[in-house]
């Protein structure tokens, strides 16, 4: 590989200077990134999985003393939809979509999330809530309303059954 | 780098030589070529950077499995070794052994799963027998357990695995999901 060198000028007596031009062997370096893009390959993860961290139902939540400003809030899922419940007396209820196509319902995550961000923003210390969902919930609308309470902030996840 | 004919030529240092370098050349046209490799080291610079961003140092936990479609989730977080219960429609798989059927389960009576309990308890007593030199292995449990159900699998057998482990001594549950918080970012940014 050689670089775009200036033409050699020619000396005053007619000798030729020595050109300044080098010749870099890039076989080496061909070599290491071959060797290089091999082992990437094979050790390459193609499927990025992530985990959302739950407590069983009752096991988890933070010790009673660091609980002061914080109340207990609990998300309700069920074929028709939610319920968004607090300790502090409000309750309201976010229904289903309508149903999907394999006839499942589907979840109001937009307005779960606006909710659920009101609170956080009433309560800033708030991080715990509950979900309790029915039996037939699916682990997919289970895992989004998790997602969803994680997204606004309420971290610490515990899942119990309803009901 | 140079693709040159293969036999006898000058010396580096004599090709230039109309004395010496020219005898060798009887006259016939050289056939050596000169081939630019930079665009190919370009492209593979370009291939290994990828590959390194792609890269992860915690290799595969879990692996993917064609009757298992994981949820999409855009707050998760990265994954951590621990045992992993498998739930499939047809059947519980722990650590590639199956331990129960998902029919079964659903007909059985009792809250708890008998054979996914005891390759728990399996798994602890493994963990414990690692660290019976620890002197703090008890504040070192942290109860792990990565749960890979499929996104169709209801929460009647879910509830069901996830007492089952808690009887184990597992509490800390954690739901896979795929990641898609690189696709969340980039629709932000839209």
């Amino acid at each position: 590989m050689a670089g775009g060198g200036a033409p050699v000028p020619e000396g005053g007596r007619g000798k030729k200077k020595r050109p300044l031009d080098a010749v870099i062997n890039v076989v080496p370096a061909i070599d290491l990134l071959a060797c290089t893009i091999s082992f990437l390959l094979f050790t390459a993860v193609w499927t990025q999985i992530s985990r959302l961290q739950v407590q069983t139902g009752g096991t988890g939540g933070p010790p009673a003393a660091e609980e002061k400003r914080q109340i207990q809030v609990t998300v309700t899922l069920g074929d028709k939809g939610m319920v968004l419940s607090t300790s502090a007396g409000v309750s309201l209820e976010i229904p289903a979509l309508g149903k999907g196509a394999d006839g499942q319902p589907q979840q109001d995550l937009k307005t779960l999330a606006q909710k659920l961000k009101q609170v956080k923003n009433e309560y800033p210390d708030q991080a715990s809530l509950t979900v309790a969902a029915e039996d037939g919930i699916l682990y997919a609308d289970l895992v989004r309303v998790i997602d969803t309470a994680v997204g606004v902030g309420l971290a610490s996840v515990s899942v119990t059954a309803a009901g | 780098m140079a693709i040159v004919l293969p036999g006898r030529r000058p010396a580096k240092r004599f090709a230039d030589s109309k004395v010496v370098g020219g005898k060798m050349q009887h006259g016939r046209r050289t056939v050596n070529a000169d081939l630019n490799v930079v665009p190919m080291v370009d492209m593979m610079t370009m291939l290994v950077i990828f590959l390194l961003m792609q890269f992860s140092a915690t290799g595969e936990i879990l692996y993917m499995q064609k009757d298992i479609k994981l949820p999409d989730a855009q707050h998760g977080q990265t994954i951590e070794v621990a045992p992993v219960v498998a739930i499939s429609a047809s059947q519980i798989v722990v650590s590639g052994q199956k331990v129960a059927e998902v029919a079964e389960v659903e007909r059985g009576e009792d809250f708890a799963i008998p054979g996914l309990e005891e390759k728990l308890r399996d798994e602890k007593k493994r963990w414990d027998f690692i660290h019976q030199n620890d002197p703090d292995r008890e504040k070192n449990w942290k109860g792990d357990v990565n749960i890979q159900a499929d996104q169709k699998v209801p929460f009647r057998i879910l509830k069901r695995v996830m007492y089952t482990a808690g009887q184990a001594g597992y509490f800390n549950v954690n739901f896979a999901t795929l990641d898609q918080s690189n696709v969340a970012a980039v629709a932000r940014t839209d």
